[in-house]
């Protein structure tokens, strides 16, 4: 990795503590922005940019958008919140030590023997990111593409069922371009 | 020889995205006055006089550019900016504050980065690619900046510290939002139609004609596309029918209520880049780009991609009026009527359009 790599990798890691360690809840939220954002520029130093690009579009673009929404509307206090006991952090602790060693051997024996300069080779030979992208998830992967966006599905329909009011209550004021209902 | 070639091309594409923004300025001044019936800016400038034997010939051209306003928009209104007192609401982040209008105009300016601004060329040996970085997914690139341009609305309407700025923030937060989805939606339909995400690849495939007469432009093959896509470009600029985040008869301005000085010209600057951005989407998307319909330039000639570029920006500018032509035009939206018309016209239509492009795609 170039030197930009590394700069971006310090920044990110330096938000994510921001993101800890904030009392403000929206400082937490700014520091997550950035930290998606210097991931996204390491990505885009690996030469994934179209995975570098969709990150920033769906993560740092949409997500992010509605949490500060969120957090702006509720428009909370400074260390508002309960104070930490001992079981949280613990918790934590033991997530971020599994999802580490879920996540590492699959990394580790899925690029053992290639080196990174390798990486970008095949990327570049396969016209584009974009390309390798599509035929990566229409091809081999198709069935795990899929159902994931199966779940995906189920969470959208869950989430309209859970806000949906019930009849007879104050709704949103009527008559709007389409004339209402 | 590289890198130089590259310093010229950000240096180039920085300055045509100041001067058409600072054109949108001018024309929106100038143009709604004309709208209006009014006379609009005339005086700075306009009576300039000197004995200076060496200004003499230059006089009339400062005199002219006078009357017509230039001056005035242009540099009175930017000075007046700088020497105004740069106010901080109380209880605000500094950082923050003057960290809202940088972000409002910098993802604008960086989208200008990846959109060709004339066909390639070759000078001197060398081949020449009108802009700067030739990522492939150029077009994601700009609704990614499109979409991260909303977090300077969102500081700077959070660290106004009040309730209009607040709200304004909000309401642009979730018009912007909702309007990213039928806008994406269109680039989808036009990615599908022209097999590429690279915005030169869309341009060079627009150059060919369809059963031997009709230019294959984007607004031949896409209308339904053109027409949600002029709607949610004009909806994400804020401006116009669609300028709720600011309405001064609710909000006083929205979320720049509490901005001053150079900071909140900084807000104006990002608006009309936008304007000048959504304009050079549209030409290069749906208007063929530098094509002049029947007519085929040779390739990789300087004076054929000067040509180019000055069709190109023909169009820019026809389309920035005519956003401005449409913002001096009509009376601003019901916030509710805003959402119904995007989450209840625009996003069906935009899933429709590109169901029946993929399979028209797949039939023909």
């Amino acid at each position: 990795m170039s030197f930009m790599g590394f700069v971006l990798s310090a920044v990110a890691v330096a938000s994510a503590l921001g993101v800890v360690f904030n009392r403000n809840p929206l400082y937490s939220a700014f520091h997550l922005i950035v930290n998606l954002l210097a991931m996204a520029g390491v990505y885009s130093v690996l030469d994934a940019h179209f995975l570098a690009v969709t990150q920033v579009v769906v993560y740092a673009g949409a997500i992010m958008v509605l949490v500060l929404f969120v957090l702006m509307l509720l428009n909370l206090k400074a260390g508002s919140g309960r104070k930490l006991g001992i079981f949280r952090p613990l918790c934590a602790i033991a997530v971020a030590c599994s999802v580490v060693t879920t996540v590492y051997p699959a990394v580790e024996s899925n690029f053992k023997d290639l080196s990174l300069h390798e990486l970008q080779e095949k990327a570049w030979r396969s016209e584009g990111t974009v390309k390798a992208v599509g035929e990566e998830l229409y091809g081999r992967y198709v069935r795990q593409f899929e159902l994931s966006s199966l779940v995906l599905l189920i969470g959208i329909v869950g989430a309209v069922t859970l806000s949906k009011r019930k009849e007879g209550k104050i709704g949103p004021r009527e008559g709007g371009l389409g004339g209402g209902k | 020889m590289e890198l130089g070639i590259l310093l010229i091309k950000v240096f180039v594409v920085m300055n045509v995205s100041l001067v058409l923004a600072s054109l949108c300025t001018w024309l929106e001044r100038k143009g709604s006055a004309l709208i209006q019936d009014r006379v609009g800016a005339n005086r700075a400038g306009a009576f300039v006089e000197s004995k200076r034997w060496y200004l003499k010939p230059a006089l009339p051209v400062i005199r002219a550019m006078g009357w017509l306003g230039v001056i005035n928009t242009l540099m009175c209104d930017s000075l007046k900016g700088l020497w105004k007192e740069d106010f901080v609401p109380e209880g605000a982040s500094k950082f923050l504050h003057a960290l809202a209008p940088v972000i409002a105009v910098l993802p604008i300016m960086l989208a200008f980065a990846v959109l060709p601004l004339a066909p390639d060329f070759t000078l001197g040996g060398y081949t020449i690619h009108p802009r700067v970085a030739a990522i492939d997914g150029g077009l994601l690139f700009v609704l990614a900046m499109g979409s991260v341009a909303v977090y300077g609305v969102a500081i700077a309407g959070w660290t106004g510290n009040n309730k209009f700025s607040l709200l304004g923030a909000l309401r642009a937060a979730a018009q912007m939002m909702s309007y990213e989805l039928p806008m994406g939606l269109v680039f989808v339909a036009l990615i599908v139609v022209y097999g590429t995400l690279d915005v030169y690849s869309i341009v060079e495939g627009q150059q060919k004609l369809l059963w031997g007469f009709i230019p294959m432009w984007g607004i031949v093959l896409q209308p339904v596309g053109f027409v949600v896509l002029l709607l949610a470009g004009m909806a994400e600029t804020k401006r116009g029918p669609f300028d709720l985040p600011e309405a001064e008869s609710e909000l006083v301005a929205g979320y720049f209520t509490e901005y001053s000085g150079m900071k909140f010209l900084l807000f104006w600057l990002g608006e009309f880049a936008e304007i000048a951005l959504f304009a050079l989407l549209l030409a290069l998307l749906f208007f063929g780009g530098w094509d002049i319909p029947w007519v085929t330039l040779p390739q990789g000639a300087w004076w054929a991609a000067l040509i180019g570029h000055i069709v190109l920006m023909t169009k820019v500018v026809f389309f920035c009026v005519l956003q401005i032509v449409i913002r001096w035009t009509l009376p601003r939206f019901r916030y509710d009527q805003l959402m119904n018309m995007g989450w209840k016209m625009l996003l069906p239509v935009a899933l429709a359009n590109l169901v029946i492009t993929a399979v028209l795609k797949v039939a023909l």
